[in-house]
This record gives structure tokens, C-alpha cells and sequence, in this order.
């Protein structure tokens, strides 16, 4: 007896039928086995399933769609993005975000103006990935927005186009009073070298919240912003510890000279997660003055202090 | 030497009111890595058939109606 | 379903690719976008939708080598020094050269890579030398795009098929493969002109210390049937007594994740909640000092969260209970346990074989190519040390592409028809038994005998015990083992393979008189590296006379050399403190 070994590649249009079937499950399933064909010819039939009076049949078709691409599959998805179930709306604008292909944004951007912020969100996230120029119209339109997650997603669409003239608008977003916009704000203005974002992420390092101070410091040393240097040691003895350690980080990646003696008195924190961090800075660093404080530190307790120590050690010789 | 029947608690618990493998849907049996779920023929529904599971997760996360929990083995737990 | 049919189809392919987790879908992705005119055929024991060791995604990069960040050479050294300089560096530099290219093809099919707000890799530093994890908080998609490629690509996929032999010809060369149907008992026969062998590690081979067959560290159904099919064919393994033990959480036995948590500011800790692991890679090294704490007065060992902020312990608790092993925020509820509040209890793993965390594999070249002319072999199971996810991605897709040229240049390999007819014969000869031993039986007590004999540190006298054991387990698994249903055939033809793999783990670590990879070939009494002798490969294959044995192969001379002073600079820093 012989048989067939491999996985089937079904016809789509043997399919459709099942989709009309008078059980809502039967549907369902009809929905799983489109998706499997990963024919293109199956996004239509998947995407009419968005207009089943199931729920069930709906949240599938939503699901099913983040299996393909394309304007098409754009076009079907932002029916469910809409649908009045919130089931159904999050997993089309997770499929949303799914998408690869520049062309799917232009079905989307329309709805980055629609009265529901779930919606708004949802349009802004899929758009991200397509870094498609005509976002930063939208973008920064939803800057302006009441809902902070609306204001969140757009700095996300506006972060990843790396544009000068954002920049302006990114440093207003560093102020706003919710601490996750203000985050992501000081995040996505780090790609300009400019003396406008250097200031904007000196002022973070005096922001309410320690995430956003955390992320400015880190930014400061990752672009290397010269300007950084005085105001991050300023701000060295700062109350949260997960922030020093990114400042101390920053120095060392600024090689700041001036810093030695400051970063020196960390190494004996107690918390090895930050005597580990200044010990690596002043390995950046690698000037003599810092000798004298490190050889005090070469039989640390932790394994991890002791290795930065001694490599440190051995870049200042 | 002859075969004993040893009884053993699986992990895999299915929700038969949520399954809908009596609909065609195989999907927790297709995905299983170890391959031990299977659908009753008394029941029309999918149950845990082999105790052997790595509690991996495919089933539960794929299944389309959440019918599916996977518990830690008693073993481990 | 499971009742044994009579039933053989067979097949022709230009590439056969077997085994549907990380490497395979790649080599077979990449040798239909090469000539899509070929016919490529991707088996599995599995549904390749959810197989493999990412069958739940995976959480991140450990071994990127990103343009900015590291550079291949120095990637080249590192996995040198780390696997105690027995490596072949040409397979390492090939991989580290290639694998920027697969991290942005791979993005492209919609695996998700963690990038900064402004859409760059946010690469993290966790090692001290160098750059090179970039972490996936949502990479649990990553099976689902695979598989959606491979469709697209439409690739002829032949799920719940296990392979069971390689056949090869009267000149050496592969011809093809045997396999049978896990759910019926069918037979098929592909006869190929290349194969690629891309079938995880050899994972089911210790026993975890819960006791549960198949709470393994690696997925279960990993279960080693790469190499024991790489070593009937006639194919070379490399330096397999350079065993696999990982650290993981205790009990649950899932990865501890330290990549994860690292660029956080998370750490393994002592019982006093201190580090102290002095070696920087992941290695032998590492593993040891990990055991030697485990034993000590300072022990067990602990995952440290709870020194950070609350939401950053959330966050990393949240990324490792959605993405690779999500059942372990499962596991921690039942337990009342949270990483914000208690360090997480550690332990190390059973034994296995995997080149993604080791180097113990089917011995390869920098173009896959094992030592049977025309099969290759990719992923956990190959000899690339260190490898990881993206090493079975680069060097499935360096298989792929090499395998399709191959099959373009030469005809189908004739075979020996009766070849197929003995491998049907020997896996068929349980399912004729009215009684006798069940493969689980035997299964638990190979392993059990593996945990109690080969479990590093290795004794000499224990390792000869346990060849002497294992002979006894296979008089019974030849003669005695019964199988009722085809799910069963294919656990016993599992077991056949974890005791091919138990007896080659104690041939090679016996063959190798001194002690090198830290923990994983610790020989007590043997316990000194012996460069002199030993700073080369050990190679295991089926001997003429149907034997197993070893010899030595030469590490091949450095591309990137490595001076004095590097070396020195990871030692010194590995320096304990003084007490």
C-alpha cells in the first residue's frame, strides 16, 4: 500500500464553501485551514470572514491574517481593527504589526484619526515597522493626543523615521506629564547629534521619574554627546542606583577624565552591580590617576568586580 | 514477562464545553512536540493520551477556543 | 490512530533535509530560494509548525555578531579560548562573517528582535570581552514565521515521518534515508541526492533529577537519533566526551535564562546572594565553578532578581514566562515564588550532547559537510562549538546553499535494496512480540544508568561498569523489547538511540586521558589538561569490524592566531580572590 507523505497544499477555493457553513466552529475551522494554504488567494476569503456575525469567526480571521502581507491583507485587517469586540480589534492590530511590506501603510494611515484611541494605537503600532515618510504627517498630529498610549505609539512611528525636523516635537514630548511618554521621547530623540537633543536628554537626568532619568543617562554615553560629561557627573549621586550605574557607564563610554575620583568612590558601593560598572568605566577611562583607587579593589569579593578591575588595570599600563 | 496497567495524572487538562475538535479542528494534536494528544473517538474531543510531556505550551497557546491548560507534572511541580 | 499498517511509498529529492526545528527549515528554505526548480523535502518526526528546541520561540541572541559591536574575529577567539582551543576556526569565522545577514533576513520573515526607539538593534554587552546579545522579548513567534516562509516557499513538508537510517552506497556516498510513520507504522524510503541532517541534540540522554522522562532541559524530542544515524552511516563525531550540562532552575529544569536577566543587572548568585563565576563565556569552565559552588559550603545556587526594581524584576519575569519556556511562571506560582521578592533556587542539568551550548557533534567542515561524502549536518547536532540558535540558523543556511549545488552536479546514488528491507525488518521486530520489556522501561533504565556511571566527574572503573551495563540493556532492547501501538515504535525507536548515544558518550571520555572543557570531561583520574597529548579533536566512528572507536585529529592551524597575552588576559581576570 502506498501513500501520500507530504503536507497538503489545498486549493483555496475548496475552502469558501466551508466558510458559509451553518455552525459558527465549522467556520472557524475553515478560517485555520485558509491560513495554512498561505496562498495569497486567501487573504479576500479570510478578510470576508471579518464580517461574520460570530465573534469567534472574527477573532480567528483577525488571527489568521497576521499569516500574510501586503496592502490587501492591510485593507482587511483595519475592518477588524474597527469590529466592536475588543477581542477581535487587539489581535487585528497585533497582526497589524506583523506586517513587512511598505505598501500595507496606506490603507492603515486613515485611521490614525479615528474616534476610538484603541484604534489610533493599533493604526500608529502597525505603521512603525513600514517606516514609511508619509507616517510623520500622522505622527506627529497624534502627538497631540489625549491618550498617553496614542502619544507613546507615534514617538515609536517618529523614533524609527531618524528625521531632523521631529526633533522640535520629540523635545516638547520629553515634558509631558505622563513618565512612559516622557521615557520614550528621550529615547527616540537620541538619534540626532544635535546640541537641542543633548539638551533635552540633560534635562532628563532631572526628571521626577528614575526611568527616564535611567534612560537619559544611558543615551547621553550611547551617542556619545560631548555636552553630557559635566551634567552626568553632576548628577553621579543620584537616589537610584540602577540610574548611577548607567551614568557611570556613560562617563566611561565619554572618557571623562575629570570623572576619575567620583566614579573611584563607587567601587566601594555596596552593590556589586554598580562597583562592577565603575570599575569597567575607569577601564574606558584607562588614565593613571585611577590606578592608585583601583589596586585597592583587585580582590573584591565579586568575581565580576575582580575581572573589571583587572582589566581596567591593565589598560591604564 | 506480561504487561501491567499502571495509572498515571497527566498534565494536559482540555475543556470538552470549549473544544472544538468535533467541529475538524486537530490543532493541540498537531502541534505537540512529543506527539501525545489525541482525539477520543467516544467524545469527538482532544485529551492527553501519553504521559510524556516537556509542558511546552503549543497546545495551550495555539488552541483557538481555549480549551487547553497545561499543568507542571506532579513530579517536578 | 497509532495501529500498525503495513504500508512503503517512496520518494525521490534533490535535497532531503531532516529534522524541522531551527536549522532545517533554513537549509531547506535556502536551497529552494538558491534553484526552485529543485525538489527539496523537509522530514520530521514532529509538526514542523511547533518542533525543535524553539518549538516556544526563544528569548534571545547569546551569540550575535553585529557590525558596531564585534567583530568576527574577535568573536573567533573567544569561542576559542572558551572551548579550550579545540576548534577548527574556519567553521567558527565562516558562521560570525555570515550571521548579521541571517539576523536581518530573519527579521524580515517577522522575528521579532528587541531595537531602541529609533528601530537599531539594542545590543547588549553581558560578556566581559565582548558584544554580542541582543535579546528577543517577543521572540515567540519565531516557529510561526519559519513556517510561513516554508509554505510560501512551498517546500514539500512531510510531517510525523522518522527517520530511522541513512542509507548509503556502494561507493560511501548518502543515497537517502529510511522512515517511518509515527502515527501508522508506514514506511518511506527517500532516495536523495544530498542530505542534510538537522535533528537537535541528544537531549534525552541523562535523567533529570525529578525523575520524569521527559522534564529534560533540551526538548524531549531531541533525542539523539542525529548522531546515532550520523554513526551507522559511517560519519566521524567530534570530541563527543565534551559533554552538554547547562544551569537551569531546579525542578523545572528550564534554562535560568542569565542572558536574559544580565543586561538588567541580574546575576547567579551564591546561598549569600553574592556572584561567583570567575569565567567570562559560557563553557566547561563556567559549569565547573557553578558545580563546585553547588557542592559547597556556600551552596545552592540562586538566580538573583530581588536586589532590582520591583518593575524591572517584573519585566524580565514577564519576558521569561511568555517567551522559550513559558509554563515556569506556572511553575513559580504553584510554588508561591517570584522573582521580585526570593532568589530563584538553581541547579545544573542532566547530560546530553549539543554543539549549540558545548561542541560535542557530527564532525563538520566550515560548509556543513560531514565526512560521508554528500550528507551534511547543521544545528545542535553538528561539531560548530557554541553555536546557539542563530549558529543552526547561519550554518543550516551554508548547508542549504552548498547542499543544492552538490545535488546539481551528481545522479542518484545506487543502494543495496536489501538494506531497506533489513532496517524495516529491525524496526518492525518488537511490534512481533506477544510480550516482553516496554520501551519506557528500558528507556528509564539507560538513563538512570547514565546519571549513576557517566555523569561528570568521570571515574574510569564507573565509566567500564557502565559499558558492561549498557551491553546487558541492549541484549534486551534487541531481544526483548515489545511495542503495541506505532506512538510506541517511535519511543523505541528513540530509546535505541539514547543507548547508541550513552555508549559512544563513554567511548569517547574514556578514550580522552585528561581532563579539559572544565566540568564537562573532568577525569579524576585523570585530572590535569594535557596539551601535549590531547590539544586535538577526538574523533568517534563505527570501525570495519562493526566496533566503536576513536582516534586523534589534528585541531586545524588558526586563521585568527591567538597570542600569549590574550590567553593571559582571560586567565588573569579569572584569578579567585584571595580567602
Amino acid at each position: 500500500m502506498t501513500f501520500e507523505p507530504f503536507e497538503a497544499f489545498t486549493d483555496v477555493e475548496d475552502l469558501a464553501d466551508k466558510l458559509h457553513d451553518a455552525d459558527a466552529s465549522v467556520r472557524r475551522v475553515a478560517v485555520m485551514e485558509l491560513a495554512d494554504t498561505a496562498d495569497p488567494a486567501a487573504v479576500a476569503l479570510i478578510g470576508s470572514a471579518l464580517k461574520d456575525e460570530s465573534a469567534e469567526v472574527r477573532l480567528q480571521a483577525a488571527i489568521a491574517l497576521g499569516e500574510f502581507d501586503g496592502r490587501e491583507t492591510a485593507e482587511m485587517l483595519v475592518i477588524g481593527l474597527v469590529d466592536a469586540d475588543p477581542r477581535v480589534a487587539r489581535a487585528a492590530a497585533d497582526s497589524l504589526a506583523e506586517l513587512k511590506d511598505p505598501a500595507a501603510a496606506d490603507p492603515i494611515f486613515p485611521l490614525i484619526g479615528h474616534a476610538d484611541p484603541r484604534v489610533r494605537s493599533g493604526a500608529l503600532r502597525g505603521v512603525k515597522e513600514l517606516r514609511r515618510p508619509e507616517a510623520l504627517a500622522y505622527a506627529l498630529r497624534a502627538l497631540e493626543d489625549q491618550d498617553p498610549q496614542v502619544r507613546v505609539e507615534a514617538l515609536g512611528v517618529i523614533g524609527y523615521l531618524k528625521a531632523e525636523e521631529t526633533l522640535p516635537a520629540l523635545i516638547a514630548c520629553a515634558r509631558d506629564p505622563m513618565a512612559e511618554v516622557r521615557r520614550t521621547a528621550v529615547g527616540a530623540l537620541a538619534f540626532s547629534r544635535s546640541n537641542h537633543a543633548a539638551e533635552a536628554l540633560i534635562r532628563a537626568l532631572a526628571d521626577a521619574d528614575w526611568s527616564v532619568r535611567e534612560t537619559g543617562a544611558e543615551m547621553l554615553g550611547k551617542g556619545r554627546y560631548a555636552r553630557g560629561a559635566a551634567p552626568l557627573l553632576a548628577a553621579i549621586n543620584d537616589a537610584d542606583w540602577q540610574v548611577r550605574v548607567k551614568i557611570v557607564r556613560s562617563l566611561g563610554q565619554l572618557k571623562v577624565v575629570e570623572a576619575v575620583p567620583q566614579i573611584a568612590a563607587a567601587l566601594g558601593d555596596e552593590i556589586s552591580n554598580l562597583r562592577k560598572e565603575a570599575a569597567a568605566a575607569l577601564g574606558e577611562i584607562a588614565h593613571a590617576s585611577a590606578r592608585p583607587y583601583l589596586e585597592r579593589y583587585v580582590d573584591d569579593g565579586d568575581p565580576d568586580v575582580r575581572k573589571n578591575v583587572r582589566w581596567a588595570l591593565s589598560r591604564i599600563e | 514477562m506480561p504487561l501491567a496497567n499502571t495509572s498515571t495524572a497527566v498534565p494536559v487538562v482540555v475543556d470538552e464545553g470549549k473544544c472544538i475538535a468535533d467541529k475538524g479542528c486537530t490543532v493541540c494534536v498537531d502541534v505537540c512536540p512529543l506527539d501525545v494528544l489525541r482525539i477520543s473517538e467516544l467524545t469527538g474531543k482532544a485529551y492527553m493520551k501519553f504521559d510524556e510531556c516537556w509542558y511546552c505550551m503549543p497546545c495551550e497557546a495555539d488552541c483557538p477556543t481555549g480549551a487547553v491548560t497545561v499543568n507542571i507534572p506532579y513530579l517536578l511541580k | 490512530m497509532d495501529e500498525i499498517k503495513a504500508g512503503l511509498s517512496e520518494i525521490d529529492c534533490d535535497v532531503l533535509v531532516i529534522g524541522g526545528g531551527t536549522a532545517g527549515p533554513m537549509a531547506a528554505y535556502k536551497a529552494k530560494m538558491k534553484n526552485p526548480d529543485a525538489k527539496v523535502v523537509l522530514l520530521e518526526k514532529a509538526n514542523v509548525k511547533r518542533s525543535g528546541a524553539i518549538s516556544m520561540g526563544m528569548d534571545g541572541l547569546n551569540n550575535a555578531v553585529i557590525p558596531g559591536h564585534s567583530t568576527p574575529e574577535q568573536y573567533t577567539k573567544e569561542i576559542t579560548i572558551a572551548n579550550d582551543g579545540i576548534v577548527d576556526q574556519a567553521a567558527v569565522l565562516k558562521y560570525a562573517q555570515n550571521c548579521f545577514e541571517i539576523i536581518q533576513e530573519l527579521d524580515k520573515f517577522g522575528i521579532r528582535f528587541q531595537k531602541d526607539e529609533n528601530g537599531d538593534y539594542d545590543v547588549k554587552k553581558v560578556h566581559h570581552m565582548g558584544t554580542y546579545v541582543l535579546p528577543m522579548p517577543n521572540g515567540e513567534t519565531v516557529k510561526k514565521a519559519l513556517y510561513r516562509q516554508l509554505r510560501r516557499a512551498r517546500i514539500l513538508i512531510s510531517n510525523r515521518f522518522m527517520a530511522t537510517r541513512l542509507i548509503t552506497g556502494k561507493s560511501g556516498r548518502i543515497a537517502g534515508a529510511v522512515a517511518v510513520n509515527t502515527r501508522s507504522g508506514e514506511f518511506l524510503v527517500v532516495r536523495a541526492k544530498t542530505v542534510i541532517m538537522s535533528m537537535g541534540a541528544a537531549g534525552r540522554l541523562g535523567l533529570p533529577t525529578s525523575g520524569y522522562l521527559f522534564g529534560t532541559y533540551e526538548n524531549p524530542a531531541n533525542s539523539g537519533e542525529g548522531y546515532a544515524m550520523a554513526y551507522h552511516a559511517g560519519a566521524k563525531l567530534a570530541n563527543l566526551e565534551c559533554f552538554q550540562i547547562n544551569p537551569l532552575i531546579k525542578d523545572y529544569n528550564g534554562p535560568a535564562c542569565a542572558y536574559v536577566a544580565g543586561p538588567f543587572g541580574g546575576y547567579t548568585a551564591n546561598a549569600k546572594g553574592e556572584r561567583f563565576i570567575e569565567c567570562d563565556y559560557w563553557s566547561g569552565q563556567m559549569m565547573q565553578e557553578f558545580y563546585k559552588e553547588l557542592q559547597s559550603g556556600n551552596g545552592p545556587v540562586f538566580l538573583r532578581l530581588n536586589h532590582l526594581h520591583k518593575e524591572t524584576a517584573e519585566h524580565i519575569e514577564q519576558i521569561l514566562h511568555t517567551v522559550e519556556r513559558p509554563s515556569r511562571g506556572r511553575f513559580h506560582e504553584a510554588r508561591g515564588t517570584h522573582y521580585a521578592e526570593t532568589m530563584i533556587e538553581m541547579h545544573i542539568s542532566e547530560i546530553g550532547f549539543c554543539s549549540g551550548h558545548s561542541a560535542s557533534g557530527v564532525f563538520v567542515d566550515e560548509f556543513a559537510r560531514t565526512t560521508v561524502p554528500g550528507l551534511y549536518a547543521a544545528g545542535d547536532m553538528a561539531s560548530v562549538p557554541h553555536n546557539y540558535m542563530l549558529g543552526a540558523f547561519t550554518n543550516g543556511a551554508i548547508a542549504g546553499e552548498h547542499a543544492i549545488d552538490f545535488a546539481a552536479e551528481v545522479d542518484f546514488e545506487e543502494f543495496d535494496r536489501t538494506d531497506v528491507a533489513r532496517e524495516q525488518e529491525r524496526v518492525l521486530a518488537p511490534t512481533r512480540r506477544e510480550d516482553g520489556i516496554p520501551p519506557n522501561q528500558i528507556e528509564y533504565k539507560v538513563r538512570r544508568l547514565v546519571n549513576d556511571y557517566l555523569q561528570p566527574p568521570k571515574v574510569t572503573r564507573k565509566y567500564e561498569l557502565a559499558q558492561a551495563r549498557f551491553a546487558e540493556v541492549r541484549e534486551d532492547l534487541e531481544n526483548a523489547m515489545v511495542v503495541r501501538d506505532s506512538h510506541e515504535l517511535m519511543r523505541a525507536m528513540e530509546v535505541a538511540s539514547i543507548l547508541d548515544c550513552a555508549d559512544m558518550a563513554a567511548c569517547a571520555s574514556l578514550y580522552r586521558t585528561e581532563s579539559r572543557w572544565g566540568l564537562y570531561h573532568w577525569r579524576t583520574d585523570f585530572p590535569e589538561r594535557n596539551d601535549a597529548d590531547w590539544k586535538c579533536h577526538v574523533l568517534l566512528s563505527k570501525q570495519a569490524d562493526g566496533s566503536m572507536g576513536c582516534e586523534k585529529r589534528a585541531v586545524q592551524p588558526y586563521i585568527v592566531p591567538i597570542s600569549d597575552d590574550e590567553k593571559d588576559a582571560y586567565y588573569k581576570q579569572r584569578i579567585t580572590a584571595e580567602a
